[in-house]
This record gives C-alpha cells, sequence and structure tokens, in this order.
C-alpha cells in the first residue's frame, strides 16, 4: 500500500510540474467539441441530443495523447529500468499510473464537460451531480486498459497508431454505458434506468481495474 | 402462411456462397505458405 | 501437419453434408421462409467463433503461464481462425438482415458486439505483426489476446441490458428437431475445420519463428593453397 502511494505520489508529482499538459489536453478536448459542432451544423436540436457523445468521443481522443505521454517520458531517459531495480511490484507501478493517468483524465472531462453544457445548450434535468460519478466511472473504465496497453506499446515506434487501434474496441461497452447514462441525466430519466448503466460502468471498471493490473507485470517485465 | 418471407433464394446463395470462398481461400493461403516455409 | 489437414478435409466433409441437408432436405422455415435456410451457415458460424475465440484464450493464458513457445504458436493460429469466422458470421449476418429486417445493418447489440469483436481480434492481429522482439511478442500478443477475449462476455452481456432485434440464442430446446440434423452437422464440421485451420497455422508459425532464430551460416574460409 506504501508503494502504491509512492508510485502515485511520482506520477502525479511528475504530472503537476507539467501541468501544462493538463491545459493542452483540455484545449485539445475543447477544440474536438468545437470541431464537432461545427459539423453537424446549428441543427440545435440534433446538437443537444448528441451532446453525451461527442463530451466522450472528445474524452477518448484526448485520453490516447495523455497515455502515450504517460509513458514517453520512462521510456525515453531510460528510468523505466530504473524503475523496475526498486523493490517496488509491477501492481504498485500499474495501479500508480492508472490512477494518476485516471486524475488527470478526470479534470480533462470536467472541463469538457462545462464547455460541452455552454456550446451544446444543455441544462440537466436530473441531479447535475450524477454526472460527475458518470466521469469518475468513464474515465476509471478507460485509464486502465489504457494504461495496461501504454505500457505495452511504450517501447514501439508505432505506438500512437497501435494504442487507439487496440483500445478503443475495447472500451466500447464503457463509452456506451457513459453516454447512455450522460443522456438520461441530461435529457431526463423518466424511466429509472439510470441505475443500470451505472452499474454496467461499475462492473466494468472492476473487471478491468483487477485484471490489468494482475497482467501489467507480464507486460514490463 | 401470414408474415412469411417469400423467395430469398439469392440471398442463401450469397450467404453460402461468400462463406464457402472464404474457407476455401483461407485454406488454399494455408497451403501456399506452407509450401514456402 | 498430416493429422491436422486430416481434421480440415473432415471438417469439409461434415460441413458439405450439414449445408446439403440444410439447402435441400429440410423444409423451409415457418417465417423466413427460405431465407431460413441461412440459420445453418450462421449458427454454426457464431458458435465456433467463440468457440475458437475461447481456446485462444485459453493458449494465451498458457502463455503467459508456462512460457513454451508452442502456446504462442497455437495461440496465433486460433486468434487468426476466430477472426476469419468472425468476419463470416459478420457478412452471414447482414445478407440475412436484408430480407428480414429490410436493412443490411442496423444498431443492435449482437451485431455490434460481434463487430467490435472483429475489430478487437483484428487489432492483436496487428500488435503481433509490430513487435520484432520473440519473447516481448508473444508476452504482448497472449495479454491482448486475453485482455480482448475477457471483452467478448461483457459485450455479450450488453445483449441482457438493452432491447434488440435479434432472435433469441438458438438452442436445442428451441430449435424444431428436423433442423437439429444440419445444425449439429455443420456446426461439428466447422469445429473440425476450424481446429484443423489453427493447428495448420501454428505449425506454420512455428516454423516462421524457428527461421528466424537461425543465425545465418557464416560463408566458407577460402583455402590458401587454391587462391
Amino acid at each position: 500500500m506504501n508503494q502504491l502511494r509512492w508510485m502515485l505520489y511520482k506520477d502525479l508529482l511528475i504530472e503537476w510540474r507539467g501541468r501544462a499538459r493538463v491545459a493542452a489536453l483540455s484545449t485539445f478536448a475543447v477544440t474536438l467539441l468545437l470541431l464537432f459542432s461545427f459539423a453537424v451544423g446549428p441543427d440545435t436540436d440534433a446538437l443537444r441530443t448528441h451532446a453525451p457523445a461527442y463530451l466522450w468521443l472528445s474524452v477518448l481522443t484526448a485520453s490516447t495523447l495523455l497515455l502515450t505521454h504517460g509513458f514517453k517520458l520512462e521510456v525515453e531517459s531510460g528510468a523505466m529500468e530504473g524503475l523496475l531495480l526498486l523493490p517496488v511490484s509491477p501492481r504498485a507501478i500499474f495501479y500508480g499510473k492508472a490512477i494518476a493517468n485516471m486524475v488527470l483524465l478526470l479534470a480533462v472531462g470536467v472541463v469538457a464537460l462545462l464547455v460541452t453544457l455552454v456550446l451544446f445548450d444543455v441544462t440537466p434535468r436530473e441531479n447535475p451531480i450524477w454526472l460527475l460519478l458518470i466521469l469518475v466511472l468513464g474515465t476509471a473504465g478507460v485509464s486502465a486498459p489504457g494504461t495496461l496497453y501504454a505500457g505495452l506499446t511504450a517501447r514501439l515506434h508505432a505506438a500512437q497508431m497501435v494504442l487507439p487501434v487496440l483500445l478503443f474496441p475495447l472500451v466500447v461497452p464503457c463509452m456506451v454505458a457513459a453516454v447512455r447514462a450522460t443522456s438520461l441525466v441530461l435529457g431526463g430519466d423518466a424511466m429509472g434506468q439510470l441505475d443500470s448503466w451505472l452499474w454496467v460502468l461499475g462492473c466494468f471498471d472492476a473487471i478491468y481495474w483487477s485484471l490489468c493490473g494482475v497482467l501489467f507485470g507480464k507486460v514490463i517485465g | 402462411m401470414d408474415g412469411m418471407v417469400v423467395g430469398g433464394w439469392e440471398y442463401v446463395w450469397a450467404a453460402y456462397g461468400l462463406s464457402w470462398m472464404a474457407l476455401v481461400g483461407y485454406t488454399a493461403s494455408l497451403w501456399l505458405r506452407g509450401k514456402d516455409t | 501437419m498430416r493429422k491436422d489437414w486430416a481434421l480440415v478435409a473432415t471438417g469439409f466433409v461434415l460441413l458439405a453434408i450439414g449445408h446439403g441437408l440444410g439447402l435441400f432436405f429440410v423444409p423451409p422455415e415457418a417465417m423466413m421462409g427460405e431465407t431460413g435456410r441461412i440459420f445453418y451457415v450462421h449458427v454454426p458460424t457464431a458458435w465456433n467463433c467463440l468457440v475458437m475465440f475461447l481456446i485462444a484464450f485459453v493458449c494465451a493464458v498458457m502463455v503467459l503461464w508456462s512460457g513454451h513457445p508452442k502456446w504462442d504458436a497455437r495461440t496465433t493460429g486460433y486468434v487468426e481462425v476466430g477472426t476469419l469466422y468472425n468476419v463470416m458470421l459478420l457478412f452471414q449476418g447482414s445478407i440475412w438482415a436484408r430480407p428480414t429486417w429490410g436493412v443490411y445493418w442496423t444498431w443492435d447489440p449482437r451485431l455490434t458486439t460481434a463487430a467490435v469483436m472483429a475489430v478487437t481480434f483484428a487489432g492483436v492481429m496487428v500488435l503481433r505483426k509490430l513487435i520484432e522482439d520473440p519473447e516481448r511478442r508473444a508476452t504482448a500478443h497472449a495479454v491482448a489476446t486475453v485482455v480482448a477475449f475477457v471483452n467478448v462476455p461483457v459485450v455479450y452481456m450488453s445483449v441482457k441490458w438493452w432491447r434488440t432485434l435479434h432472435q433469441d440464442m438458438s438452442s436445442p430446446s428451441t430449435v424444431d428437431s428436423v433442423m437439429h440434423w444440419p445444425l449439429r452437422t455443420a456446426a461439428i464440421g466447422m469445429l473440425l475445420l476450424g481446429v484443423g485451420f489453427a493447428m495448420v497455422r501454428a505449425e506454420l508459425e512455428r516454423r516462421r519463428i524457428a527461421i528466424e532464430d537461425e543465425a545465418p551460416e557464416l560463408p566458407p574460409v577460402p583455402n590458401p593453397l587454391e587462391v
């Protein structure tokens, strides 16, 4: 547990020192949202209905950059070998990285959400606190497999091309659940379906956070 | 019979035909790859 | 290898029998008419696709557990065959959808999960091509296969959550007894075919890796007396 805390501290410290990167990622996500808005055109109903989809697509795309970057530092300066020499279990390394990635992605997600609400002219019909929970569960669902795959592809030249190819089909259930849940909070949940979707997200997260932790050791060994 | 889809042999041939082509094609590719090594 | 090609041959024969029965000897289906015959090619493909990926998953776990290269070769074989069956089932389903639902594609959980599965495992195959070091390649491929396979029931479970146009999964209890024979024969045929294909492919992979590893022979040292 202590190992995990140190790993998390290391990763968050690295990111805090380079917090311009979070700003850059948020700008990237916002740019995507703008593009979606231009691509769809002035049809305010369409924009409002599909706003959750645009939100999550932007977050997912931003995650690719975030994830590949996360390991770049370690691979380039040879710090990976240094990490492995420490008496730290690979599982601690994984969870430290995955949690740090999730926290950063969550920050980007919150910015993207605020912009979405304004840009697509949506006001939540249900309690907006649910949106935060959905963001937490959704970003968690992306960061666990994302961190595993980022570790796996880190040393490849084509890392940035291969990571999305591997990651995106995998997080489809998470994305669909997140979009549906967001859409219910924004558009109103007359039939009480929100709980089911939150359960889907929860189960997805539970499965992948445990599985990827176990597999990570094999990946960086 | 009410509601029964009429005809449609062309779809059946299409489905079976493409499937068999895929299987035979894959067999051929394995055979050829085997000859190289 | 001989054994594996024999499996392929047997598989083809059984499949031909199953399809023959389904096409020419069984009466047309009550609601779907003649198009219902696609059932005998589509359902065995779908079942066996999942079986192939399941076997690939087991082999991948063995790669991570034991590290013996034969498991890596087998994983490659079963992933490839599974993906072949997966692509087949997508176009079979799409062709079948046209006369029955009126469209080639629709946002339906079962179709969508099959498409996601195909893309996921295609990604696994792409990953294998990109890594050169054989040990890292075997591990990465195995990890990706394990994760991809775990995703299959997760995505499939979503069928239970969403309303679906697709029929319920066929099982002997929902299928009329006349239809048992072509279905079972075709299913076993495709199973033998799939295993045969995968084992042949695995052997090819094993040979390819062995060739890669072989150091090139040094040129002969010239005899100074002959020069």
